[in-house]
This record gives structure tokens, sequence and C-alpha cells, in this order.
């Protein structure tokens, strides 16, 4: 129930969470023993990260276990959230920067899911670091995935999550997303990329987490490195 | 042809494949490009006409950049033709170093197209191009009907794909083409494909005479008068 009373409520409370995952995303990139098979040039890191995406899941289906807790992420539902299962489409666009501080943000970036069975839609909206409808910073990580076979970056951060409009005007609620690129550098030929989507429901009524699964269809792309 | 000429020939030979390759090389990477877009719903028939709708187009992409567009309706209705509510229209495409692409995802709930001969709970078409060092390709994995029926028969029961380009005659009206698929490109540096997952062309018999004896038509062409589309994405790549 942590994690979504604090998406609902009190996310300054995941701060802890947060510093785990911060130090994640500082640790050097470079001297991760596993390299990624997917391999191409130099691995994603924060500043001038760019990430491009979209498609469709169909939780609990195709279910990425193994690469779930990359990052300190934590178990599907482990923080109260239900599961959100069914259709889910979306498309996303985000490029991270570093702040003054040294901490990943989002520079810029669009990001639509739907979910379908419940008619739920989210948009979000980040121009010049901060999220358009609370004005506040979104904070990302970028990792390596357990399964060595690629990047993942989390859009979000507990600090603060980060806001979405829903259904065009029913209200705001935060919201949590993560893409992972499993075929990095190379043509999307198999359903390796992964997604996951948690949302509070304090204005859709549709409170849920994903699960990091793999997409029925469509392509995740790192474009920045 | 002496040694000394022989020399200087190979240093203008390696000079000219130089010179080509890093010409060649600019192009290809000049002509990189991406493009995508999706919409819900098309109506254009003499009963009544709406536009593609909601309709998201990719907003132009270069460098290694990278961009997203979305569109999305509560509901439309066009009287006696097509009404459907939960429209959503997504699409994104990007430019990388090792791989270039572009991904587009059209949905639209409740289905009811003239007066009930097809109905859907949800159509989503789902498709996306990818270009890089071995070669373009597309697909449309994740393009489903839930609970389609179309004269009276059920053609797919939950959620599930049909597949590509299945025509289903509809006496009287025309025809539709479920998941219909256009691919594009060489296969090598472009790629690209539409999915239009419901596409009802309608039809009327032009020209011709009624036999007096039976008082059929005879002779005449079928035309097509319009046509109704309910989830179109479409995505394109070139290296």
């Amino acid at each position: 129930m942590r994690t979504y009373l604090m998406l609902r409520f009190v996310p300054s409370l995941a701060a802890a969470a947060l510093l785990a995952t911060a130090c994640q995303d500082s640790r050097p990139l470079t001297s991760v023993a596993r390299k990624p098979s997917f391999w191409a040039g130099p691995p994603p890191n924060c500043p001038a990260g760019k990430w491009t995406g979209g498609g469709r899941i169909d939780p609990p289906s195709n279910y990425d276990a193994v690469d779930e807790p990359s990052g300190g992420q934590p178990p599907r539902y482990s923080d109260g959230l239900p599961p959100m299962n069914g259709k889910v489409t979306f498309g996303f666009n985000v490029f991270l920067a570093t702040d003054g501080d040294g901490r990943c943000v989002v520079e810029k970036g669009e990001i639509q899911v739907n979910h379908h069975p419940a008619k739920t839609s989210w948009h979000v909206s980040i121009h010049h670091g901060v999220d358009d409808f609370d004005n506040a910073p979104v904070f990302a990580a970028v990792f390596p995935d357990n399964s060595g076979r690629g990047f993942c970056v989390v859009v979000g951060l507990p600090e603060s999550f980060m806001t979405a409009r829903v259904n065009g005007n029913r209200g705001f609620e935060k919201v949590q997303f993560e893409a992972c690129d499993n075929d990095r550098g190379e043509r999307q030929n198999s359903r390796t990329d992964a997604m996951r989507w948690r949302a509070a429901g304090s204005a859709s009524g549709d409170a849920g987490d994903t699960g990091l699964t793999y997409l029925t269809g469509g392509n995740i792309v790192e474009h920045g490195s | 042809m002496n040694g000394k000429n022989m020399h200087w020939a190979h240093r203008l030979a390696a000079l000219g494949l130089l010179v080509g390759l890093t010409a060649g090389f600019a192009v290809v990477g000049a002509a990189q490009s991406v493009a995508g877009q999706a919409y819900s719903t098309y109506v254009n028939t003499p009963l009544g006409s709406s536009g593609q709708s909601p309709l998201a187009v990719l907003p132009a992409v270069s460098g290694t950049d990278g961009a997203e567009a979305d569109a999305a309706g509560d509901a439309l209705s066009v009287a006696g033709v097509l009404s459907s509510d939960f429209l959503n229209s997504i699409t994104s495409g990007e430019i990388g170093t090792g791989e270039t692409g572009a991904q587009s995802t059209a949905s639209a709930a409740s289905v009811n197209i003239l007066n009930g001969l097809i109905t859907a709970d949800e159509v989503v078409a789902n498709v996306m191009s990818s270009a890089a060092q071995d070669g373009a390709s597309s697909n449309a994995d994740g393009s489903t009907f839930t609970n389609l029926v179309v004269a009276g028969t059920p053609v797919t029961s939950g959620d599930g794909p049909v597949g590509p380009n299945t025509n289903i005659s509809l006496p009287g009206v025309g025809y539709v083409v479920l998941n219909e698929q256009i691919p594009s490109g060489d296969g090598v540096a472009t790629s690209g494909l539409t999915v239009n997952m419901i596409h009802v062309y309608l039809q009327s018999l032009v020209g011709g005479v009624v036999d007096p004896l039976t008082g059929r038509t005879v002779g005449g062409t079928l035309q097509t008068t319009g046509e109704v589309i309910v989830g179109s994405a479409s995505s394109t790549v070139t290296r």
C-alpha cells in the first residue's frame, strides 16, 4: 500500500526509494559486468538520453519478471497498487538531461497511455524540465536490465512521480512510466522490449500497475547515444 | 602503363573510392526519415461523411531526434453509418545511429457500422517499421478485433487477430476488408505498412438495364460509392 498511498497522497515520503534509484542511476554504467548482448555504441546514460516508442502490452500476459526489479523498481503489486490488466496502448518520447544538482530529469517529453478495458487515457507533457500539469521537475533513471539484454528508463521517480491529465479534462493524478529497449541498435524483430505503467487512480478511478510487460506489438528505441 | 603511373592511378582510384563512399554515406545519412500517422475513423458515404478522426500525424524528425503525437475523441457518430467511442490515435518515431523506427496505434470501441451490419467491442490497429544495418521491416503485431461480428456472423470471440486482407462480401452493400494491409518499401533501406482494420467499400451498380421479365438489372458495372474505415495506422522508415 505504501507507494499507492504515496502516489495518491504523500509522494514526498518516497525519498528513500528515490535515493536507492538515484544511486542505481549514478553507478558508472561502463562498470557493469554483464555487457548487453544487443550492444550498439556506448551505453545510454542520463544526459543526452533520448527514448521514443509505442505499441501495446496485454498484462498479465508476457510478464517480464526477470527485468522488473532492475534499477531498484518494486515488484508488481508489492506497493499496494492493484493489477492493471488487459489492453494497454501507448506512445512516448522523452529527452533526458541533468539538473543543477546533477540529478537526471526529463527535459522534454510526451507520454500517452490508454487502458482500454477501463476506457482510461493518461497524458503527460513535460517542457523545459517541468511537468505541464504540476510545474514540478520529473526525475528519471537509466539502468541496464537484469537479463543483460538492454537498458531501461523510468520516468517519474518516487520523489514526485509525475502528474498526468486523465481523459482530456477529467482530472489529474500521479503516474510512473518505464520502458526497456532490449534489442538496442538492432532492427525490431521480436517482442523483447517491455513497458510498465503505474497510476494512482485518484482522478481516473483506475489505479493499477501493469507490471513490466513485453510488448504485444510496437517498439521502444533508445536513440540518444 | 609504367610503375609510376600505376602508383598514381592506384592513389586516384583510392581517393575516388573514398570520395564515393563518403558521398554515399552522406546521402544515406541525409536520407534517413520516419513517418507515421493514425486515425480511428473515416467516413465518406452518400449518407454522411467524417474526416480522419482523431488524427495523429508524426511531426518532422531529424538528426537523432524523436517525436510523439496523439489525439483522442470521446465519441463519434455519423447517423446510419458509424458510431463509436473511446477513440485514440498515437504515433511516434525516432532516428538513431543504430536503429530508426516509427510506430502507430489507432483504436475505437463500441463500433457499430451501417446499423449493426458490422459490430465490434473494440478494434486496435498497431504497426511498426524499423530499419537498421541489417535491413528494414514492418509488422502489424498487436492488431486485433474484440468480439467482431460481420453480417450476423461472429468473426472473433474475445480479443483476437484476423488474417491480413480478409475479404467478406456484404450483399447489397459491397464488401469489407478486415486487417487490410498495404506494405511499401524494398525491405532493405525502406519499409512501411498501413493497416486498416475495418475497411468497408460501398458499391452500387451503375448502368445496365432492367430485364422486364425478371426485374433484374442486366449489365452495368459495380462502382465504389463510399467507404468507411475504422482503425487505421501507418508507419514508414527510410535509412
